[in-house]
C-alpha cells in the first residue's frame, strides 16, 4: 500500500435525483473523517464535460492521487473517468468507482437503508483504491499482414475487403484453384446470380490486386508468436514456408457427409446425395438418361441447417429447369427462416414443385429399377402415399473440414460439440476466436447461406483491421504480473489461460519462468485464481484490492 | 452485534463483470427491489474468484457468500463459470469440514439482462441465510 496516498471522493447526484433518497451533504461529512481522504466534493452531473473539467481541476488542485467516484454503474461512464483522471495526470487505473445509483438508490427505496448501503459502497471502493496500481500503456509494433486461411468465397471475399483497407493479405487454399465448394454448386438461389459468374467476378477483383498473394496447394503447418506476430508455417508440396502476419482469419469451410445412420438407407445407383445431384445439373448435357421424376429428401433428423435445406430447394428448381418432369421434395420441417428462403420456397411451389410433409421417416426401398418410397402425409390427415421415382435425392450433413481437429490442437483455438470452431461468445464477439487476433468466417464455424457469409467476411475483415489499422498497437504493459521470483514453473497458469496468452521465459539464464503476453492478454485473471504460488497479480484485480473490499463487512462506515 | 430477533445476513456476491454486474445493474433500473444488505464485488470473470477470496469473506463476517458467474457456455473466457462452480464444491465440501453449513457459499449463472433473476436469486439466498442464521464464525469473533 502507498503511504502517501491522497483519495479524492468525488459524489455525484445524477442530476439531484439522488438527493431526494439520502442527505449528500452527510455522506461527505462522514467520508471528511477518513484521514487519507482529502478532498470530497459533490457534483450533479460528473458525466458531463463541464463538471469533468471541475473534477480535473479539483484533482490537479488537491494533489489527489487515488480517485473514487460514487456516481452510477462502472459499465456505463468508467472509461470516461479513466480517460478524465489519466488528462488530469493521474494514471487511468487509480480509479475507483462505488455504483450508488443502479445498486443502491435504484434498487432500494428505502431511504435510511439505501444510505446505510451507499455508505458501505464509498467504503468498499476507497478500501480498494488503497489497493490500486498503476499501468502504463507501451506500443508494441505489429506487423499488418493477414493470413487467410481457405480459397472459397468467404475466404476471397476477406482478402479482397482486407486489400480495401490496405492490409497485404496472403490467401492459402488448400486445392489448386480456388472457389472451394463455388466450384461444384450448379446455381445459388436464391441470388440471381450463377457460381461460375460470381467466382469469375471475385477471381478477377483478386488478380487486380496488388496486396493480395494467393497461395494454392498450400497448406497450414503450425503457428507460433500471437496478435500483431504471428509466423505461420506453410507447407506446399515439400517446400515450407514462414509468413509473418498481425492477424490470421480462418474461413476454411465445410465438408458435406452423407449419414446412413441418420437416413436409414445406403446410397445406390438411383439414391444420391445432394453434391452427387450438383454434379449432373453442372454437367447437365452430359447425362444421358434424364430422371423422369425426381424426390428430394431433407430434414429426416428434425435437426434444422440452413445449408442443407438451401441445397434442396435450390436443386429442386434445378431439376424443374434442367430436366423438367416431376420433382417433390419430401420434409420433416420446413423453415424458411434465412433472406429469400420463402421466396425461394414459392418460387419451387410455382414452378410444380410437390412438397410432402411426413413425421415418421419415410419407408425406401428399390423396385425394378425405381426407388419406392412409402410415406404418410401428414397435412392430408395421415394419408398413406406410395411413391415411385427414378432418382432420390438425399442430404447430406456438414461436418467441419477435415483439418480442424489438428489446426485447433496445435493453435489452441476452440471446437463445439460438432467439432467447428467454437467462436469467443455467440452473441457479443461472433467472428472472434478464443485467441487474440485470430478470427473465424463462414461455415467453417456456423451453418450460414451466401449472403451472410459474404457479410461475415466483410465484419472479420473490419476486425482484422480494427486490430492492425497503426503500425504500433497501444497496450496496457504488465496489466497482469507474474512475479518471476515466486513463479516456480508448474505449467498451471499456461494451461488454464483461455486466451493463450502465457509463455515460458528465460530469467538470466537461470530459470524458466511463465509470462504473460500483453498483446493477447484480456484481463480475465483465471490465471491469478489457479496459480498455487500466488505469483500471479493482475493489477486491476489483485488479491488485495479484492479482499480490501470485504474488510469493512457488517460495519457500516 | 445486532439483536438477534433482526437479524440480517451479511452477504457477499462474486459478481461476474460480463453478466451479473450487469444484471445487478438491470434490476436496479428495472427497479426490482432486492435485500439491501448484499455487497456485491465486481470481478472480471468468475474465474477470478478464488477459494482464498470466499474463505477470506467468511472469515471477515459473511454469513453467506454468492459467486454469480455467466451461463454455462456462454463464458467469455471459455470456462471461468465451470471453474468458479469447481471452486465453489470445494469451499462447500471445506466449509462442511469445519461445521460450516455449506450451503452458504453458492454459485449461479445468469445473463447481463436477467434483473429480476438477480432479484430473485438474492431473495432466496437471502430468506435461506436468515434461517441458517449467523454464521458461526462471525459469532466466535
Amino acid at each position: 500500500m502507498d503511504k502517501d496516498l491522497r483519495l479524492g471522493v468525488f459524489l455525484c447526484d445524477c442530476g439531484g435525483t439522488l438527493s431526494k433518497a439520502t442527505d449528500f451533504s452527510a455522506i461527505k461529512a462522514k467520508l471528511q473523517k477518513f484521514s487519507d481522504v482529502t478532498y470530497v466534493s459533490i457534483s450533479h452531473d460528473l458525466c458531463l464535460k463541464k463538471a469533468q473539467k471541475a473534477m480535473q481541476k479539483d484533482i490537479k488542485d488537491n494533489g489527489i492521487n487515488r480517485v473514487v467516484v460514487a456516481a452510477c454503474s462502472p459499465e456505463l461512464h468508467e472509461k470516461d473517468f479513466m480517460n478524465v483522471i489519466k488528462a488530469a495526470g493521474v494514471n487511468s487505473h487509480l480509479l475507483s468507482m462505488a455504483n450508488i445509483r443502479e445498486q443502491c438508490f435504484w434498487a432500494h427505496p428505502d431511504k435510511d437503508k439505501a444510505t446505510k448501503k451507499a455508505m458501505a459502497q464509498i467504503g468498499m471502493a476507497i478500501n480498494r483504491a488503497r489497493f490500486l496500481e498503476p499501468v502504463e500503456q507501451a506500443q508494441i509494433s505489429v506487423n499488418r499482414d493477414v493470413l487467410v486461411i481457405g480459397g472459397g468465397i468467404t475466404g476471397i471475399q476477406a482478402a479482397i475487403e482486407l486489400s480495401n483497407l490496405n492490409l497485404k493479405t496472403t490467401l492459402i487454399e488448400k486445392e489448386a484453384t480456388l472457389g472451394g465448394k463455388l466450384n461444384q454448386f450448379a446455381n445459388l438461389y436464391p441470388v440471381q446470380v450463377t457460381p461460375e459468374e460470381l467466382l469469375a467476378t471475385k477471381l478477377k477483383q483478386v488478380a487486380e490486386r496488388q496486396d493480395i498473394d494467393v497461395l494454392t496447394s498450400a497448406e497450414l503447418v503450425d503457428v507460433s508468436g500471437e496478435v500483431g506476430n504471428f509466423a505461420a508455417r506453410i507447407k506446399r508440396g515439400n517446400e515450407e514456408s514462414v509468413r509473418n502476419c498481425g492477424a490470421i482469419i480462418f474461413a476454411t469451410g465445410y465438408n458435406t457427409e452423407f449419414s446412413s445412420q441418420i437416413c436409414g438407407f445406403e446410397l445406390s445407383n438411383n439414391i444420391i446425395t445432394q453434391s452427387q445431384l450438383e454434379g449432373k445439373l453442372k454437367a447437365s448435357s452430359e447425362v444421358k438418361q434424364i430422371p423422369e421424376s425426381v424426390c428430394l429428401i431433407t430434414n429426416i433428423s428434425n435437426e434444422h441447417s440452413q445449408v442443407s435445406l438451401l441445397s434442396a430447394l435450390r436443386n429442386a428448381l434445378g431439376i424443374k429447369e434442367k430436366f423438367g418432369g416431376e420433382v417433390c421434395v419430401l420434409c420433416q420441417n420446413l423453415k424458411v427462416d434465412g433472406a429469400g428462403l420463402e421466396k425461394l420456397y414459392r418460387d419451387c411451389r410455382n414452378k410444380g414443385v410437390l412438397f410432402i410433409k411426413f413425421d415418421n421417416s419415410p419407408r425406401i426401398s428399390e423396385q425394378d429399377g425405381k426407388v419406392k418410397i412409402e410415406v404418410e402425409d401428414v397435412l392430408v390427415s395421415g394419408e398413406q402415399l406410395t411413391l415411385l421415382c427414378n432418382l432420390l435425392v438425399v442430404e447430406e450433413t456438414s461436418v467441419p473440414p477435415l483439418d480442424s481437429q489438428t489446426l485447433s490442437s496445435t493453435l489452441s483455438v476452440g471446437l463445439d460439440a460438432q467439432g467447428f470452431y467454437q467462436e469467443k461468445n455467440i452473441h457479443l464477439y461472433p467472428t472472434a476466436s478464443n485467441r487474440e487476433g485470430i478470427f473465424f468466417a463462414g461455415n467453417c464455424h456456423a451453418d450460414l447461406d451466401l449472403m451472410q457469409a459474404l457479410t461475415e467476411a466483410s465484419n472479420v475483415a473490419l476486425s482484422a483491421y480494427q486490430l492492425l489499422a497503426q503500425e504500433k498497437m497501444t497496450v496496457e504493459a504488465e496489466k497482469v504480473m507474474i512475479d518471476p521470483d515466486k513463479c516456480r514453473f508448474c505449467l498451471t497458469c499456461i494451461r488454464a489461460c483461455p486466451h493463450h496468452a502465457i509463455r515460458e521465459a528465460g530469467v538470466n539464464h537461470e530459470k524458466m519462468v511463465a509470462q504473460i503476453v500483453d498483446l493477447a492478454c484480456q484481463g480475465c485473471g483465471i490465471c491469478a485464481a489457479v496459480c498455487p504460488a500466488k505469483a500471479i497479480k493482475p493489477k486491476d484485480w489483485s488479491d488485495d484490492q479484492i479482499l480490501a473490499e470485504f474488510e469493512l463487512l457488517g460495519e457500516y462506515v | 452485534m445486532k439483536a438477534q430477533g433482526a437479524f440480517l445476513p451479511d452477504i457477499v456476491a462474486f459478481c461476474c463483470a460480463q453478466s451479473a454486474y450487469q444484471a445487478a445493474d438491470a434490476a436496479g433500473s428495472m427497479g426490482i427491489t432486492y435485500p439491501e444488505n448484499i455487497r456485491v464485488i465486481r470481478v472480471p470473470c468468475a474465474g477470478r474468484v478464488d477459494v482464498l477470496h470466499i474463505l477470506r469473506a467468511f472469515e471477515k463476517g459473511a454469513d453467506g457468500v454468492l459467486v454469480l458467474g455467466c451461463h454455462e457456455e456462454a463464458c467469455r473466457h471459455l470456462s471461468g463459470n465451470i471453474r468458479a462452480k469447481n471452486r465453489v464444491q470445494r469451499v462447500n465440501t471445506l466449509l462442511q469440514e469445519v461445521g460450516i453449513d455449506g450451503e452458504r457459499v453458492e454459485m449461479f449463472t445468469l445473463a447481463p439482462n436477467q434483473g429480476p433473476r438477480f432479484a430473485r436469486i438474492v431473495n432466496e439466498v437471502n430468506e435461506r441465510i436468515k434461517e441458517l442464521g449467523p454464521s458461526p464464525v462471525k459469532s466466535r469473533a
